[in-house]
């Protein structure tokens, strides 16, 4: 027990009879001089506060900037179907399909009745039901004279056509008739030759 | 506003003004060894004692405001050299301080193991609640009454008592459990 108690109170003694280095007071000194001999730089209360205050109005000009972009967009296109459905006579022509747009978001501008529908032009609105328009694949165009052609000998089957489009074929019976004509020719040279001798 | 004059450091603050050359020359012993208690580093704790008579000039426009400045000095050391604590290895500390104290009080050939034994104390020390622990440290610097080192931890005089009883005997306690198990 003695032994503990004396190690605490060497411990304890050693740290309260801690002595500084010799010159300590002289070198505080010397460091405080130098800070106080520095051009303060302290920003003066009123400084910070007229900045707080620049970042709050920022901060609330983005936010109703924000907010107002994030209104408009999705009621575009509600702008455009409210005055079909108040317009009358050839104002009619120009309205949109009833249901202009199938979105999965919450139209926030539904909610919002107070905002006034503007009148639009004959050219917006064709252009707007054009894009509004469902996707259809494109009309059949008139077909060119080898279209024609070739789809008649598709469907009529002609054989001799049908040959005449396969070169391997076409060939072939270039060939053959080639043959055929050869043959024909001598076969008329040789009558022609024996009719000769008969007469003579 | 501080100025240099006739080698004195003087705050010319309204009334009364505060002569930071005196406050120094009074107080920095007494501050490096609140801060030492916490460190056992002789270059941290001047740095604290540094810091803290900056924080002084800092505070120059409400010094005339505080009634107890040594107190209020002390408490600003004791915080500075808790929170310096943090920041820093402790253990590198109290081996060097161990090895110092032991040189200071047994001959040469006792000097490890004396050595060991403080070490071992005061990694003990460490290992004690930290309210035990502040009062035992600050108990320490015997400049410190028991009603100052009250305002220094924020706490009653019997509550800093009760405190530094607690305090070493659970630290002897301890100690005696480890030469035990030797």
């Amino acid at each position: 027990m003695n032994n503990s108690e004396e190690a605490i109170g060497k411990v304890l003694a050693g740290l309260g009879g801690a002595e500084a280095s010799p010159g300590m007071e002289r070198r505080i000194l010397a460091a405080i001089e130098e800070r106080a001999s520095q051009p303060s730089v302290a920003i003066p209360r009123w400084a910070w506060s007229v900045a707080l205050a620049g970042v709050v109005a920022a901060c609330l000009l983005f936010a109703i900037t924000a907010i107002h972009q994030h209104e408009q967009i999705p009621t575009q296109a509600q702008q455009h179907v409210l005055p079909a459905k108040s317009a009358e006579g050839t104002q009619e022509a120009l309205l949109l399909p009833q249901k202009p747009i199938t979105s999965t978001r919450t139209p926030i501008g539904i909610a919002a009745p107070a905002r006034k529908a503007q009148p639009i032009s004959a050219e917006d609105a064709v252009l707007l039901r054009e894009m509004r328009a469902p996707s259809h694949p494109a009309p059949e165009a008139p077909l060119t004279q080898e279209e024609k052609l070739l789809l008649r000998a598709v469907h009529t089957g002609d054989p001799q056509v049908m040959a005449m489009l396969n070169p391997e074929v076409r060939a072939r019976q270039e060939a053959e008739s080639e043959a055929e004509f050869r043959k024909f020719i001598e076969q008329s040279g040789k009558e022609d030759h024996e009719s000769d001798q008969i007469t003579e | 506003m501080a100025s240099v004059a006739g080698g004195g450091l003087v705050l010319e603050i309204t009334q009364p003004e505060i002569d930071v050359t005196a406050l120094v020359e009074t107080y920095s012993r007494l501050l490096f060894r609140v801060a030492h208690s916490v460190l056992r580093s002789q270059a941290e704790a001047e740095d604290v004692v540094q810091d803290v008579f900056v924080r002084v000039i800092e505070r120059r426009q409400s010094l005339h405001a505080i009634h107890d400045m040594r107190v209020w000095l002390v408490r600003i050391a004791w915080n500075l050299a808790l929170d310096r604590r943090r920041r820093i290895r402790p253990v590198q500390m109290d081996e060097s301080f161990s090895e110092s104290l032991a040189a200071n009080t047994v001959p040469a050939d006792e000097k490890l193991s004396e050595a060991e034994r403080m070490k071992v104390v005061l990694r003990e020390m460490e290992r004690l609640p930290k309210a035990e622990r502040h009062v035992l440290l600050l108990s320490a610097v015997e400049e410190l009454d028991t009603a100052e080192m009250a305002k220094v931890v924020g706490r009653s005089e019997s509550a800093v008592r009760a405190l530094l009883f607690r305090a070493r005997t659970r630290l002897r306690e301890r100690l005696e459990a480890r030469g035990g198990e030797r």
